[in-house]
C-alpha cells in the first residue's frame, strides 16, 4: 500500500483541534505515528509540546482515542517498559507499545530510562520528535539544540552568542545499544517516514525501536509557520539531518545526497540562527559534513 | 503447614513477595536491600517463581517500571533503601497519587550526609508525606507477614494505596531469625489473585491522568486522605484475618506491651522495640511501672489509638532513628504530641534521638530512658531532647 493509501486510509487518533502552534513539526509527525500505530495501541506521552497541545488529554476530556498517559518527564521509557511486561505476560502482544517524546525528555533527563529500556530490549516503539530545545516551556536549550542557535537559555548576547556547543547525535547513540530497529526520519520525507514507522512497530514487537524525527519549529526557531516542510527538506538536503536507518546492526542510508545545500542555504530564514558568525556558520558545516561521511561510511 | 526457617529480613521480604505471586518485578541493588532483589532473581531464574523480571538501570526507573505494570493491571514488588528512595521520589509521589496498589519494602538506612551505608529510619520517615501507607516491622516474621498483609490492605477497594513494608537495614535486614514461612496453597487461600483492572487498555481507551484543575486536585487529595483514614480499620481487620488463617497477630496499627498499669511508656518505631521490650521488662522487676507503646503504622498515623492507649500515664518517651529538622526532635515524636493536644498538661514527655547512621540504640539506652522518665514523671511537660549519643 502506498503511503498516501496508508494515511488516507487510517483513522486519526489524535483530536482534531489540538492547541499546537500553526505549522507545528511535532504535531504533524506525533499525528501521523498516531495513525499509523492505531487504536490497538498504549501510548505514552511525556510533559512538553504534544502533552501541552491537549494529545494527552485536559480535565474531562480526551485527546486521543487510544490510551494514553503522560508520563514524567524522564521516566517515558521505563513507564511503557512496565506495561509492555504486563501485555507481553498476558498474551497480548498484538497490543502496541509507542511513547512519543520530545528531545529533553529523550536526550537530556529521558536519557537513563530509555538507554535502559533499549539496552533490555523492551518491546516497544520510542519516538523522539527533536525540535531542538524546550520548546513548549518556552524555548530553552537542549543536548540537541544546534551549535549558533539563539534560545531562551542560550541567548544572542554580546558576550556570548547562542548556544557553544555541537547538538549531541542520539540516533547514533540509540544504535550502539544493539536493538532491532533504529532510524532517522524527517516530515519533509513522508514516504521515507511512514515506511519506518511501520518498520518500528514491527520490530516493537521483538525488541525496542527507536525513530529520531526531525521537527521544526516555527515558533521556537522563528520562521514563517508555512515554511516547516521546507526547513525539514533543507535539513535533509544540506546533510545536517540524514535519514538512515539500522536494522539487526545494518546501517542503510536512505537518502544518499550527492550534491548537498549548504549550512548557509539551510539556515536562511530561520530567526534563531540570525546571529550565527562566519567561525559558527563554518563550525556546523563540519559538523553537517562530518555526520554525513560518518554514516556513509557505517552504511557502507 | 508451614516450614521453620532461619533467615535474614531481606530473604523473608523476598520469600514473602514471592508467596504473593507477583506479576512483574524491577530489581536495582542498594545496600541494604540489595539481598531482597538477588533472593527474587535466584527464584525466577531458578523457575520457582514466574514473575517477570525487569533489571533497571536506576530505582527511578525501578518505580517508573512497575509504575507501569500496575497501571497495566498487574501486581507488581520492587524494594530500596536510603538514597534509592531518594531518587525514585519522583514516581513514588505518582504512584501513590495516581491510587496504584503495590508493596515495596525499604531496609530502612541513613540518609547522607554525612555519608553513611548504616542504619537509621531517616529515608523512609523524609517521604512519610508521599502518600504512601508506611508500616515499620520489629522481627524478620513480621517482615514476611507484612509483605502478604500489605497486599492485601493496598489492593482493597476501600484504600488501594501502596504499602511501605519498613524494616531495619542490617539490625534486620541482616540478621537471622528464626521464622515460620507459610505454606504457598495457604497464601493463595489467604491472598485472591490480583485481579487489577488495567487503566491502560485499548479495550476500554482512556486518559490515565491528563492535566488537572485544581477543583478536580482538590478532590484528588479529598479521595486519597479519606482513603487512608479508612485504611486505619482496614488494617486492623487484616491482622485478624491474618491471625485466623495463620495464628499471628501484631495489634494492627499499634502494639501495646506490658501497658494495662503502666505510668511511663516508651514509644517505638522498628526494630529497637525488641531492646525496649526487655528493657520494660527489667524496669518491672525493679519495681517501676513501665510499658511500651509500638508504632506499626506511621502513616496513616493512628492519632487515635495513641491516644487511648497513652491515656492516664504519666509520662512518655517517643524513640526516634531519625530526626526532624526544625522541630529538635525525632518526627514520631511531633505526630505522637499531635495526638494529644493538651500533651503538657497531662504528661511528662520528651523526644529521644537515638541509632543514627548505625549506631545502636542498647539496653542500657533504653532503660536510661526509662529511668528518666520515672524520675520526671510527677513534672509535667515537655522536657530536651535526649540524644542517646553513647553508653
Amino acid at each position: 500500500m502506498s503511503y498516501i493509501d496508508v494515511l488516507k486510509n487510517a483513522p486519526q487518533v489524535m483530536t482534531p483541534g489540538s492547541s499546537a502552534c500553526q505549522g507545528c513539526g511535532g504535531e504533524l509527525v506525533t499525528r501521523k505515528i498516531m495513525q499509523i500505530a492505531g487504536t490497538n495501541t498504549v501510548f505514552a506521552i511525556p510533559p512538553g509540546c504534544m502533552a501541552g497541545a491537549g494529545v494527552d488529554g485536559w480535565s474531562h476530556s480526551n485527546g486521543c482515542t487510544a490510551p494514553i498517559h503522560i508520563t514524567l518527564l524522564d521516566n517515558t521509557a521505563s513507564f511503557m517498559s512496565g506495561v509492555s511486561e504486563i501485555y507481553q505476560r498476558t498474551g497480548r502482544t498484538d497490543v502496541n507499545m509507542v511513547a512519543i517524546a520530545g528531545d529533553g525528555a529523550t536526550a537530556d533527563c529521558g536519557f537513563q530510562s530509555l538507554s535502559g529500556a533499549a539496552e533490555r530490549g523492551t518491546r516497544m516503539l520510542y519516538v523522539c520528535y527533536d525540535n531542538e530545545g524546550y520548546m513548549n516551556t518556552g524555548f530553552q536549550r537542549s543536548s540537541t539544540t544546534s551549535l549558533g542557535s539563539r534560545t531562551s537559555t542560550t541567548p544572542a548576547g554580546k558576550a556570548i552568542n547562542g548556544k557553544q556547543q555541537n547538538a549531541k547525535y542520539v540516533p547514533l547513540i540509540m544504535a550502539m545499544h544493539n536493538i532491532e530497529y533504529c532510524a532517522t526520519a524527517s516530515p519533509s520525507n513522508m514516504p521515507d517516514l511512514v515506511a519506518k514507522v511501520q518498520k518500528g512497530l514491527a520490530a516493537s514487537k521483538m525488541g525496542f525501536a527507536y525513530i529520531h524525527v526531525f521537527s521544526p519549529c516555527p515558533t521556537g526557531w522563528a520562521y514563517k509557520p508555512d515554511q516547516g516542510i521546507a526547513v525539514a527538506r533543507r535539513a535533509v538536503q544540506s546533510n545536517m539531518f540524514p535519514l538512515w536507518e539500522c536494522e539487526n546492526g545494518k546501517f542503510t542510508l536512505n537518502f544518499k545526497n550527492n550534491s548537498p545545500i549548504t549550512m548557509a542555504e539551510f539556515v536562511r530564514g530561520i530567526g534563531k540562527f540570525k546571529a550565527l558568525t562566519e567561525v559558527e556558520l563554518a563550525a556546523l558545516q563540519k559538523c553537517a559534513d562530518d555526520r554525513y561521511a560518518l554514516i556513509e561510511r557505517l552504511a557502507y | 503447614m508451614s516450614k521453620i526457617e532461619a533467615l535474614t529480613g531481606n530473604k523473608c521480604a523476598a520469600k514473602g513477595a514471592a508467596l504473593c505471586r507477583p506479576d512483574l518485578i524491577a530489581a536495582y541493588p542498594i545496600t541494604p536491600q540489595s539481598t531482597v532483589v538477588e533472593g527474587l532473581a535466584d527464584m525466577v531464574y531458578g523457575g520457582q517463581l514466574t514473575a517477570n523480571m525487569v533489571q533497571v538501570e536506576s530505582e527511578h526507573s525501578a518505580m517508573s517500571v512497575v509504575q507501569g505494570g500496575a497501571a497495566a493491571g498487574g501486581r507488581v514488588f520492587t524494594a530500596t533503601s536510603a538514597q534509592g528512595l531518594a531518587l525514585m521520589y519522583e514516581p513514588y509521589f505518582r504512584m501513590s497519587t495516581l491510587r496504584l496498589p503495590m508493596v515495596m519494602a525499604i531496609a530502612t538506612r541513613e540518609m547522607t550526609s554525612p555519608e553513611s551505608i548504616w542504619s537509621g529510619q531517616q529515608d523512609a520517615m523524609s517521604v512519610r508525606d508521599a502518600g504512601w501507607i508506611q508500616m515499620f516491622c520489629e522481627t524478620n516474621q513480621e517482615i514476611l507477614d507484612m509483605i502478604i498483609q500489605g497486599y492485601m490492605i493496598t489492593e482493597d477497594k476501600r484504600v488501594q494505596i501502596p504499602v511501605n513494608v519498613c524494616y531495619d537495614g542490617f539490625y534486620s535486614s541482616h540478621l537471622v531469625e528464626r521464622v515460620e514461612v507459610p505454606e504457598q496453597t495457604d497464601v493463595d487461600a489467604f491472598l485472591p489473585s490480583f485481579s487489577g483492572c488495567a487503566k491502560l487498555d485499548p479495550k476500554m481507551p482512556q486518559a490515565l491522568d491528563p492535566l488537572t484543575p485544581g477543583e478536580l486536585m482538590l478532590r484528588y487529595r479529598r479521595d486519597h486522605l479519606e482513603a487512608m483514614t479508612a485504611a486505619l480499620d482496614v488494617i486492623d481487620e487484616v491482622d485478624e484475618k491474618f491471625a485466623a488463617s495463620f495464628g499471628r497477630s501484631y495489634g494492627g496499627t499499634i502494639e501495646e506491651y506490658r501497658m494495662d498499669d503502666a505510668e511511663v511508656v516508651i514509644v517505638t518505631v522498628g526494630g529497637m522495640s525488641g531492646t525496649g521490650k526487655d528493657a520494660v521488662d527489667i524496669a518491672r522487676d525493679r519495681g517501676i511501672r513501665a510499658g511500651l507503646l509500638k508504632l506499626r503504622f506511621t502513616r496513616p498515623f493512628p492519632a487515635k489509638r495513641v491516644a487511648r492507649a497513652l491515656a492516664g500515664k504519666k509520662a512518655f518517651s517517643v524513640i526516634d532513628r531519625s530526626v526532624c529538622f526544625g522541630w529538635e526532635t525525632g518526627p514520631m515524636y511531633v505526630e505522637t504530641c499531635a495526638a494529644l493536644a493538651d500533651a503538657d498538661d497531662r504528661f511528662c514527655h520528651f523526644s529521644t534521638v537515638g541509632g543514627l547512621g548505625g549506631a545502636d540504640i542498647s539496653l542500657a539506652h533504653m532503660t536510661s530512658v526509662i529511668d528518666e522518665l520515672e524520675r520526671l514523671k510527677t513534672e509535667p511537660g515537655r522536657k530536651s531532647t535526649n540524644w542517646l549519643m553513647a553508653d
